[in-house]
């Protein structure tokens, strides 16, 4: 399949791991990239809130970009997810379309509200699918028990982006069992990282993200992994400030969703970038490679 | 015919403060109907099982919003909530008391932090002298102006949204949704006066804290969808104040970037929120992450055709409505 890759602002400059990764696992899945240098930031929910006619308007020119080479839209980041999707459907509203029409058609833009937004994590579940992947696992993550954390805006509102549970979604659990780790069902994967209140007060952030990664581990959790490279920021380069704010060493991994899979499909831990981590992987990485990958082939 | 029936485990949040150290999880088998709501079971064990079991209910009926409390970890109201689903999903239905309020006794929390937050809105109307309501007239708005209200009106105060915050978990100047969403509904009143000054004083340690996590919008059994109201408020907290809070300046900044560059920038966004003296702050952490992902620092790299992006804003700025 081939679909406009849309890698948002983090995967380019801090997260860049993440790219790297889903570049990788694409490859491997047959998955082709089109790339698009014309590709804007998606307001990350900021700009949203400093005026909600703009973050649509920006997002639809984004929209019409993959629009126009005839193409749906690939996101690696609940937020931008959240946020592309947030623009197709509000555009549903008459009087918010004739204004975002308004502020393109100068440009010669035009978006026909063709595009289907589509997260790696639905790409990977739905159109690869579950089978395909499993049989595709040179290394499955035996004896790794993982916490998926799906971040917010991936899953909520639940009935305006209609693909899962906002409260009990089952996909990413669904694709760690399928790639041989054991998923970690706690109440925080489906809660908030702190992040988009990391410049207002970092304190409380810190304390958001740390209750989180608390009850991953409290369930058993040897790692957790995001689809969201926003969430990342918070539990993985933030994790020691999330650490003081709950009083408690945290010291646990934390992956992004391509970077398991890749791991799975055979991928080296340097080409998933995990040397990039703040929090080391080291300890995850041995649990995997003492298990034979012939023997644990499922 | 009557419906067939499933055997329903029940494991219920028991505590009372005053007498035990610590919470115990007590279990109740019951054949029910699937479609019997979480509160008619838990009103059968009391009545037929154990008459200690205490619990806040009254209407039946999603109206009073007594019943709020926690079913399989979602903040829900027990009268609202069928035994089925959850039986099918859990294998069981726990049911807890709501979360960010002191338990009392069993189901019961105190709530007083929830009220104090909803006082501190001031919700009720403070008239505008400059439209004051015609004579023998009950209401002077118009079915458009009711309109704005959006769904907040539906709003029974069950506190669900409250229960199922992370940032009221988290941090107690944080007023809450319910809290919130409730101001919007005074701040878009035709009839307040006080639209510009509730805007101004919510926003120190208040509405900024909002983490737009859209788990209130979730729980909300009446679909009063806080969360975008609350989007809503920040918005004209902005047309009234422009940036003063570091959550406004951080808005402001952004939008600023995009509108720019097209791209975000971080070390940009971060002078831009804090102020020079404020990155200070943020130097040893800056440090330890640029270790290891050099690219935090980079010069301010233009997306092609960001210049359509400051055409976009400009239009939309042109022909923007004036807010109230």
């Amino acid at each position: 399949m081939k679909i406009a890759y849309y890698p948002g602002c983090v995967a380019q400059e801090s997260g860049k791991e993440l790219d790297m990764a889903t570049r990788w696992v694409c490859r491997a899945l047959g998955i082709e990239l089109a790339e698009f240098p014309n590709f804007s930031c998606c307001g990350s929910g900021f700009v949203d809130e400093a005026n909600e006619v703009l973050n649509v308007a920006i997002n639809a020119r984004n929209l019409a970009i993959a629009e126009k080479a005839g193409l749906d839209l690939l996101t690696i980041c609940s937020t931008c997810q959240g946020m592309l999707s947030l623009a197709n459907l509000r555009l549903k509203d008459p009087a918010v379309k004739a204004r975002v029409d308004g502020a393109l058609k100068p440009l010669g833009i035009e978006y026909r509200q063709t595009v289907k937004v589509k997260h790696l994590l639905r790409v990977l579940t739905e159109d690869i699918g579950i089978p395909a992947i499993r049989a595709k696992v040179r290394r499955p993550l035996a004896g790794l028990k993982v916490g998926a954390f799906y971040g917010c805006h991936l899953l909520r509102p639940a009935d305006e982006m209609a693909w899962e549970s906002g409260e009990e979604p089952h996909a990413f659990e669904d694709l760690l069992a399928a790639i041989g780790a054991t998923p970690v069902y706690y109440r925080g994967r489906v809660m908030c990282c702190g992040f988009p209140i990391q410049f207002v007060k970092p304190e409380t952030a810190a304390g958001i993200a740390g209750r989180q990664v608390l009850d991953a581990k409290a369930h058993g959790a040897d790692a957790m992994a995001t689809p969201c490279p926003l969430c990342h920021i918070s539990l993985d380069a933030y994790q020691n400030q999330a650490a003081k704010a709950v009083h408690r060493p945290l010291d646990l991994p934390v992956f992004h969703l391509p970077q398991v899979v890749g791991l799975a499909l055979g991928a080296s831990p340097e080409e998933m970038g995990l040397p990039r981590h703040l929090v080391s992987t080291d300890s995850a990485i041995a649990k995997i490679s003492s298990v034979p990958a012939a023997a644990a082939r499922p | 015919m009557a419906a067939s029936t499933v055997a329903a485990n029940f494991d219920v949040f028991r505590f009372d403060p005053a007498r035990q150290v610590q919470p115990r999880y007590q279990r109740y088998t019951l054949e029910l109907a699937p479609h019997t709501p979480v509160l008619t079971a838990l009103l059968r064990i009391r009545a037929e099982i154990d008459p200690s079991l205490t619990l806040r209910y009254s209407c039946r009926s999603a109206i009073c919003g007594s019943c709020a409390m926690q079913i399989n970890s979602k903040s829900r109201l027990a009268c609202q909530t069928p035994i089925g689903p959850e039986v099918e999903r859990h294998g069981r239905v726990v049911v807890e008391p709501m979360r960010n309020q002191p338990v009392l006794r069993d189901l019961v929390v105190d709530q007083a932090s929830f009220w104090a937050q909803y006082d501190r809105i001031e919700p009720h109307l403070k008239l505008d002298p400059a439209h004051p309501m015609p004579e023998g007239r009950t209401t002077s708005m118009t079915p458009e102006e009711v309109d704005r209200f959006k769904e907040t009106p539906r709003c029974i105060a069950c506190a669900a949204c409250f229960s199922a915050c992370p940032a009221v978990e988290a941090d107690p100047a944080f007023p809450g949704p319910m809290a919130l969403a409730k101001l919007y509904r005074f701040v878009v009143d035709p009839r307040d006066g006080a639209t510009q000054d509730r805007l101004v004083r919510i926003q120190p340690n208040g509405l900024w804290l909002c983490l737009r996590c859209h788990l209130c919008t979730e729980a909300c059994p009446k679909d009063v969808r806080p969360s975008e109201r609350i989007r809503d408020l920040k918005e004209m907290a902005i047309a009234v104040q422009g940036g003063t809070e570091h959550g406004s300046k951080h808005a402001i900044g952004f939008k600023d970037n995009i509108v720019d560059l097209g791209l975000l920038n971080e070390m940009k966004l971060v002078r831009q929120t804090f102020g020079v003296g404020g990155m200070l702050g943020q130097l040893p952490q800056g440090l330890k992450i640029w270790r290891k992902k050099p690219e935090v620092i980079r010069k301010p790299h233009r997306i092609e055709g960001a210049d359509e992006l400051e055409k976009i804003y400009a239009e939309l700025d042109k022909r923007s409505e004036t807010p109230k």
